[in-house]
This record gives C-alpha cells, structure tokens and sequence, in this order.
C-alpha cells in the first residue's frame, strides 16, 4: 500500500486498488469524481481512503511532486503528460500514461455497412467515446458509406445528457472550441465537411461533423481529431489501411469490420493499437484491460495488468530517490572525457582490440579509437572500442532490422537458441572463469557466476515457451484475446558488477519475448560480454543482440535520445534505481507479477529527459 | 405496379452479410433511448390505434366474433374518452380488419353493415406454414380476392430461402403478385424460421423485387416472432430498396406486441430508421389482436391522470 496520486480529467479509473489510497485531481467541470467520494466518505469506517481535489491542470505536476506519492495515473491530453513526465524525472515515483482518446475504425469492403455506420455513431457520437474517431474506408464501398453515414448524422439528436433521449451531450465550452478550431483548419486545407442532426445552437452543443477528402499531406491528418469530428479517408488495399492506421503516433484503440474472419484477424494482429475490437467499437468490461502503444501511454486499466500497476512483488526494497540536483541534464554524456594516453606498456604485447559487436560480426568503432580496461591488480586487461553517437545509430538500425524476424519465431524457436548459447557458456567455462579471476573473482565464485549465467539463460528460454496469448471470456458476447507483443528494439545498460551474469540476465529476458537489443556491457569489464558475444555471432541471427562499449554516460545519452528506441533499461553507477536486479543472485527468476505494463519489456524507464514516452 | 428487377441482378443479393451482435447491440440502443412520455405518449397512442390490423385467426372463429371483431375495428376507443380526448372527430379506426379466407364474407358482411370502409385483409397461401401444393395456394387468393379481400398476406416458402434459391423464391412471388391482381399484397416472412438476419435480409429483398406493397416479419404462428433485430435488419432493407428504385414498400411486424408500451416501441423504431414519411397507414401496420385493449386501457389511465395535472384542458392536437 502507500499513496498514490490520480490524475483523471475523465474518469475516475479503479484504482483504489488492494491497499492503496487515492488523491484524485478533476477539472472543476466535471463534478461526478466530487460524488463518487461523498459516497465513499459517508460509508464511514476508513475517512481518507479517496480524495478528490477540483483543479486546473496545473496543479498536476504539484500533487505528483508530493513526497508521499508513490505511483501517479494521469489521463488527458499528451502535452500535459510530457510535462508531468519531466517534473517527476529521477523521482521515485511510478508514472502510469494514458494519454489522447483519438480512435480508429477500419471499413473493409467485406463489412456489413450499417452496423459499422453504427460503430461509427458508437465511436464518436455518442458518450460512450471520449474522443474523435479516424475512419478509413475501402474505396469500393466509399460513396455506400457517406451515403450511409450522413443520412444517419441526420437521425442524431443532442442535448442536455440527463435527458435520456438524446444520443450524445456536450463536452464543455473547450472540447466545443477545440473542435471548431479543428474544422476551421482542416477546410482551409481543402477538406470538405458535412455537420447535421438535430442539436441545440448553444454555445456547448457542436455537431456531429464528418472531414473528408482531406489531402493526406496536410497537418491535420495527423493531428489528434477532437471530438466530435470523424474524419474519414479513403484506402485501396488492407496493407495500405495498414500502413495508413499505424502511421499516426497515436495508438489507444481502432476496431476492425469486415465479416470475413481471415481478414479481420490479419488487420487486428497488424494494427499496432492498445485495443482492436472486430466488428464493434467502443466495448468495455472490468475485466478486460484497456490502454494504448506509442505516444497513446504506457499503462493499463482494467484486468490483471490493471490490477498489477499497483502492486509490487513483496519483499521488493523501496526505492530510493536518485534526483540529484548536481546532474545537469543539458550536458550529461554530451561528449566523452578526454583521457591521457596510457603509459609505456610492459609485459607481453596485449591481444588486439575487440571491435563493437553490431550485426552479427565484430566491427571497428566510428571513432576509430579504443579504450584500455584494467583488471583489479591494474595492469591492462586488454582494449575495447571506443563506441560514440555513430555506432548507437548503427546498432539501432542492425537491431531494427533482425526485429520482425525474430519476433515472427516461434518461441520454441527462441527458447532453442537460448539454450543453445546456455551451452556454450558452459563449454568455456574455463575460459570465462579465468577472465573474471583477472577481475579479482576467486575462481569458484567465478565458476559459479558462469553456471548460474548459464543457468539463467535456460530459464528464459524455458519462459519463452511459457508465454502465450490468453484468452478470456467477458460479458461482451464474444472472446477477448490478451496478446503479449514484442516491444521492438531495447537498450540496455548493464551495471558495474557482475559483468557476466548481469549482461546474461539482462538480455535473456529480452531476447525471450521477442525483442532484439542493443547493450551496453559493464563499465569496468566489458571483456566478458564481449567473449559471449563470440558465441553470439556463431548461434544467433545478424543484428539480434548488438554490444557497444565506451564511455558509459555519452552511450546511454545517445540511446535515450535516440527516437527509434523502444525502451531503455539502465542500470547506472550511483543510480541503480532497480535494486531488484542488484541482488540477481539471490533471487529466483521473478514472477509474472514483477513485470507491469503492455508487454514483457516492463521496467522502462528513462532516467534523463528521454522524448518519447 | 412496381419496378420489375430482372433476375440477372440478383447476383449481389449472394455478397450481402449482416453482422448479428452488431444488430443486437443497436436494437437493444434504440430500445432504451427512444421513449415517449406522458401527454405525447397519448396522442402516439392513438395514432399507433390507426396502424392495427385487427386480427382474428382461430380455428374457432364464426360469423358472430367477426361480426364483433369489424365492429371493434370501426369502434376501437370507447367514444366518451375520444370525446373527453377531443378526439372523437378525427376518424380513428383501425387500419384493417385480418381473418382466415373462410371468413371473408362475413367481415366484409359485418363492415357494410356497419358502414365502414376499412378493407378486409385475408391470409392465404396455406397460412401459417405455407406447405401445400403451389396450384392450391394460387387458388386460395384468387377466391379470397373474389370474396372481397382487398389485402392478402401470403406466405413464402420457407425451405425455399432454407436451400438458397432465390430464383425460385422470386418467381414464386411474382405469381402471387400476379393472382392478387389489384389487391394489395403483403409478403410474410417467417423470419423466425429463416435462420440468419442475412438470410432475412435477402428474402426481405426478393419480396421487394418481385411486387410486395408490403413485407411482414412472421404470421404469428412462429414460436419467435416479431423481434428488435429483424425489424432493424427488414427496415434497412426498405429503405435500400427506396434508394436503389423509388419505391417505398411497407413494414408490418406481427406476434407477440400485445401491450400499448410495445406498441410505441416499434413506432419509435420506425421513425428512427426511415423517418416520419413510413409512420401512415400506407406504409406501417401492426398485426395484432389484444393490443387493442391494452392501448385503451393505457389511454384512460393516462386521461385519469391529466386530470388530476390538467393537461389535456385544450384537448390533444392531432397527431401528425
């Protein structure tokens, strides 16, 4: 249990979770969450379990900087969430995003028209959606659908929402602005726009309005569309619907109609969206987890993984703050810190340096230069690249490129290639062993260290085959099917010790569900992860796990700033923010409950101003 | 008459689908969002009286109940409550009067007698299940046209729809169009034995194609009769057909709306899916035989009422 601080302009989301307590912030307009904790207060046994404060937006970042806070919810618009991302930066604080409440529907030419008009009308024009809606439609059924649509626009009626007649209400004074905003600039760009139902003229009441033949190059087709504005375009193909539908940065829900199963599945996979619903739109349960991909947030609501962002395994240490008001972020790892030259060498001439491991093969840095790294006696232990802004790009795309194949493996697959390199670890076990011992590890920890390592990969890859897509049943008159999807590229940066096990630890589980990753090994004995990566280059497929040393901050900046990076995970010198990984060898392997989020790449987070959330 | 499809364009009827959650969801919508209250709720419900076709198919039916029955028809409210209602004037009367082709002489009998010149419907082509030889069935409308039935609900073959000719479904019709002449004919679905909305959808169209004034859900037979979801699913296939021909064909849902509240259910379906221009005796009617009393009985609580609040001082305008 502890504090937790909401944010939610819409909503007040389930979040009285087994133990926590609530601090809710709401717009003054909407009085419902004010209710809700009468209620709560008069049922008497435990005051103070839900608060709720009436604010403007602004107060957010205040009531999440409270020391209390230990995980905040924020809902709204993406603007805000950026901000409060940046105020709550180094705090420990968990930070759960959803943000934007744009949808999406696909109209095959397969589907059956009227009823996704209807979804339509559910989508956008009613209350049960919160935003506008994007609609694509097949080109063979486009003037079937505007006929449809606008002779349906017509029957709509709005008004005050307690009159239990009328079919959508009013947003607000602002929601109305914003839309008219919206309308304005899209026919100044060309589009055309259809508004009609019956509706008050009043200031809060807008029409249900449809954009279209809007030209696809112009600044609102990517633009959030506000409520209640549809949007509509038209496509050929569904890989060009595709294309189009994952195009937007956004990605909180779409629905997909077409009555035949083959098609609606394929374009459900390929839509890269929180939620897809297949012939509806806008279907909710409890039970069922909700949230989005991209810039539409990071957290869920609703089932398990609902359930499971307020909770911490037990016997998790808590964590502690790292904020430090020394760090200027501006120039953290701008540029890398001149060394003097090593002095004159003695002794036997030292092996030649290790190239960056980047597709599939050892390469030679950008930069051309390398740096020495030191046993624990201090004498030289041998030369490492010196990998900068250049390299990160290039390890980036070499990952990107292995992606859709090894997330296309099946995870028995994955699981086989895991062991396999669980194999030749243990193989050279002697050799591995004797580099830690130059490290200053006595030999039967060192031996211990590579078994456990080996021992850890064979687990992942034993979890590989354990994850799969599960389905539920809800009260939605059909299944609801939870996929688990790769996350893409990760980047890791491992810690100081334990330079085997934690880069073994690190990147089994990453390489398990489905990512491919690009590392960077132990500050101070990058020598083991790149003797793994001997291995790697026999076993793996080109691009799959990509290793780059150098100095420690300037690559973690470069990652973080890089804008095709999926997801960060740093372990750092002071600021090892995670001790749970800490303590890797005490721990069996952690439990689905330790991981929270949309996927199986859970503890992202980002220590600097990373730009994407 | 009406505008004759040729049977090559049949060919897209075969890729139509109806999506059926989809229909369910918006049928249950269209129930909760569209009720109507207190003084319009009477005046709805006496324009819903204008829409019945009073219906009366039992085995044990004679001259005397159908005397009753035509007498019903051209009196439906009790006169003192039109009065009290202001509305006495306005000609209410049912739509039709509906009985089996045996009794068709005696209600038009019991209607001249009466004075009244509502038309009397009859059921034919072997009603209620519609499995008897095709020569028997045609000579069935033929002699209740002779009898003076100037409606005729017919009934269509099933397991043809079953076994997808739809060719044959067509041809059928046509030659029911063909026997009732100038009679009015009203195609009776049986969507509660078709199987699937697009089955109903496709049959809804077929009927259309082939010369129906009107397409009726089910003969009240049915162990499921008129529901929500057909109804939205035939209402769309009126008025597709409107927009691809010009001609508006009639809905008429029979069996199973047996009280005044269902009754304004099915207008406010109605209005909502093809608008106000569907809600006249032309083009809507509503197959029933106790909702009468029900729709009475209904009014004279709500004229109790407006006593008690003084609404109805100035009397009701006419429904429109």
């Amino acid at each position: 249990g502890g504090g937790a601080g909401v944010w939610t302009p819409r909503s007040l989301s389930c979040s009285t979770s087994p133990g926590s307590t609530v601090v809710a912030l709401v717009p003054p307009a909407s009085p419902t969450p004010l209710l809700l904790a009468q209620l709560a207060g008069e049922l008497g046994s435990f005051p103070g379990i839900l608060n709720v404060i009436s604010g403007p937006a602004s107060l957010g970042p205040v009531l999440a900087s409270q020391p209390a806070i230990q995980k905040v919810a924020f809902c709204g618009a993406l603007e805000e969430g950026r901000v409060l991302r940046r105020s709550l930066a180094g705090k420990c604080v968990e930070l759960g995003l959803a943000l934007g409440m744009e949808s999406l529907l696909l109209l095959t030419d397969t589907a059956d028209v009227d009823s996704a008009v209807e979804g339509v009308v559910d989508a956008a024009w009613s209350d049960r959606g919160p935003g506008g809606l994007r609609l694509l439609i097949q080109e063979s059924v486009w003037d079937e659908v505007m006929r449809r649509l606008q002779e349906r626009m017509g029957r709509l009626r709005s008004g005050r929402g307690l009159d239990g007649a009328v079919d959508m209400g009013t947003r607000g004074a602002a929601a109305c602005d914003l839309a008219q905003r919206f309308v304005h600039e899209a026919q100044s760009q060309g589009a055309q726009v259809f508004q009609a139902g019956d509706v008050p003229p009043e200031r809060p009441f807008y029409p249900p309005t449809l954009v279209f033949n809007l030209p696809p190059a112009s600044p609102c087709a990517q633009a959030e569309v506000p409520w209640p504005v549809v949007v509509a375009s038209p496509f050929r193909t569904a890989k060009e619907a595709l294309a189009v539908a994952n195009g937007t940065p956004r990605g909180g829900s779409a629905s997909v109609w077409s009555e035949r199963l083959g098609q609606a599945l394929e374009l459900g996979y390929g839509l890269r969206m929180g939620t897809v619903w297949i012939n509806a739109h806008g279907l909710r349960d409890p039970s069922v987890p909700t949230g989005g991909c991209k810039e539409s947030g990071c957290s869920w609501h609703g089932g398990p993984d609902g359930l499971y962002e307020y909770l911490r395994p037990s016997g998790t240490p808590t964590q502690v703050s790292c904020l430090s008001k020394n760090m200027n972020y501006d120039t953290f790892g701008l540029t890398v810190p001149s060394t003097l030259p090593a002095g004159p060498e003695i002794g036997p001439s030292p092996a030649p340096p290790y190239g960056l491991f980047v597709g599939g093969r050892f390469q030679a840095p950008g930069a051309r230069s390398s740096r020495p790294i030191q046993d624990s006696s201090g004498n030289l232990h041998g030369y490492v690249a010196e990998g900068g802004a250049k390299d990160i790009r290039g390890a980036v795309e070499a990952a990107h490129q292995a992606a859709p194949g090894w997330a296309g493996q099946s995870p028995g697959a994955r699981a086989g290639l895991l062991w396999a390199l669980a194999a030749a670890l243990e193989r050279r076990k002697s050799t591995l062993a004797s580099r830690l011992e130059r490290q200053g590890v006595e030999l039967k920890a060192a031996e211990a260290e590579v078994e456990l390592s080996a021992r850890r990969l064979r687990a992942w890859g034993a979890r590989a085959q354990a994850q799969g897509h599960t389905l539920q049943v809800s009260g939605l008159r059909g299944p609801v099917l939870r996929l688990r999807e790769p996350l893409g590229v990760l980047a890791v940066v491992c810690p100081d010790e334990w330079p085997l096990l934690a880069f073994v630890s690190l990147l089994a589980p990453a390489l398990a569900c489905g990512n491919t990753v690009v590392m960077v090994p132990s500050a101070a004995c990058p020598l083991l992860a790149l003797e793994v990566c001997q291995d790697i280059a026999t076993l793996f497929p080109a691009g799959l796990a990509n290793v780059v040393t150098g100095d420690q901050d300037h690559l973690t900046r470069c990652l973080a700033l890089h804008q095709d990076v999926q997801a960060l995970w740093y372990f750092g010198s002071a600021q090892v923010l995670f001790v749970l990984f800490c303590h890797i060898q005490h721990l069996t392997l952690p439990t689905g409950s330790s991981f929270s989020g949309n996927s199986p790449a859970l503890l992202e987070f980002l220590l600097l101003r990373g730009e994407t959330p | 008459m009406k505008v004759d499809m040729k049977s090559t364009d049949l060919s897209w009827i075969s890729k139509i689908q109806v999506n059926q959650p989809a229909v369910l969801r918006r049928a249950e919508q269209i129930q909760a969002r569209r009720t109507v209250k207190k003084e319009w709720q009477a005046a709805w419900l006496l324009k819903a009286v204008t829409f019945i076709d009073l219906t009366t198919l039992s085995g044990d039916d004679t001259p005397s109940n159908i005397q009753r029955l035509c007498y019903k028809a051209k009196y439906p409210i009790r006169e003192d409550l039109l009065k009290a209602l202001n509305m006495h004037d306005k000609d209410i009367t049912t739509a039709a009067v509906c009985v089996y082709p045996a009794r068709v002489c005696d209600a038009v009998k019991a209607l001249k007698a009466a004075g009244c010149s509502i038309p009397v419907a009859s059921v034919a082509t072997g009603f209620p299940a519609g499995q008897t030889h095709l020569k028997t069935r045609l000579e069935e409308i033929r002699l209740a046209v002779e009898d003076g039935a100037t409606e005729i609900d017919v009934v269509i073959n099933r397991s043809l729809v079953l076994t997808g000719q739809w060719e044959a479904l067509y041809d059928e019709i046509r030659q029911f169009r063909k026997a009732c002449g100038e009679a009015h004919l009203k195609t009776i679905l049986a969507t509660g034995e078709l199987g699937s909305l697009t089955n109903v959808y496709k049959a809804s169209m077929i009927a259309m194609m082939a010369g129906s004034d009107f397409i009726k859900t089910s003969t009240g037979k049915e162990t499921v009769n008129a529901t929500f979801p057909v109804a939205i699913v035939m209402l769309r296939a009126i008025r597709d057909f409107f927009w691809k021909t010009g001609n508006k064909v009639g809905f008429k849902p029979a069996g199973g709306i047996r009280s005044a509240k269902d009754s304004l259910a099915w207008l406010s379906l109605v209005k909502e899916e093809l608008g106000d221009e569907w809600l006249k005796p032309e083009l809507f009617r509503i197959g029933a035989s106790t909702l009468l009393s029900d729709i009475e009985r209904q009014v004279s609580n709500l004229y109790l009422w407006s006593k008690l609040t003084g609404v109805f001082e100035k009397g009701i305008e006419k429904p429109n």
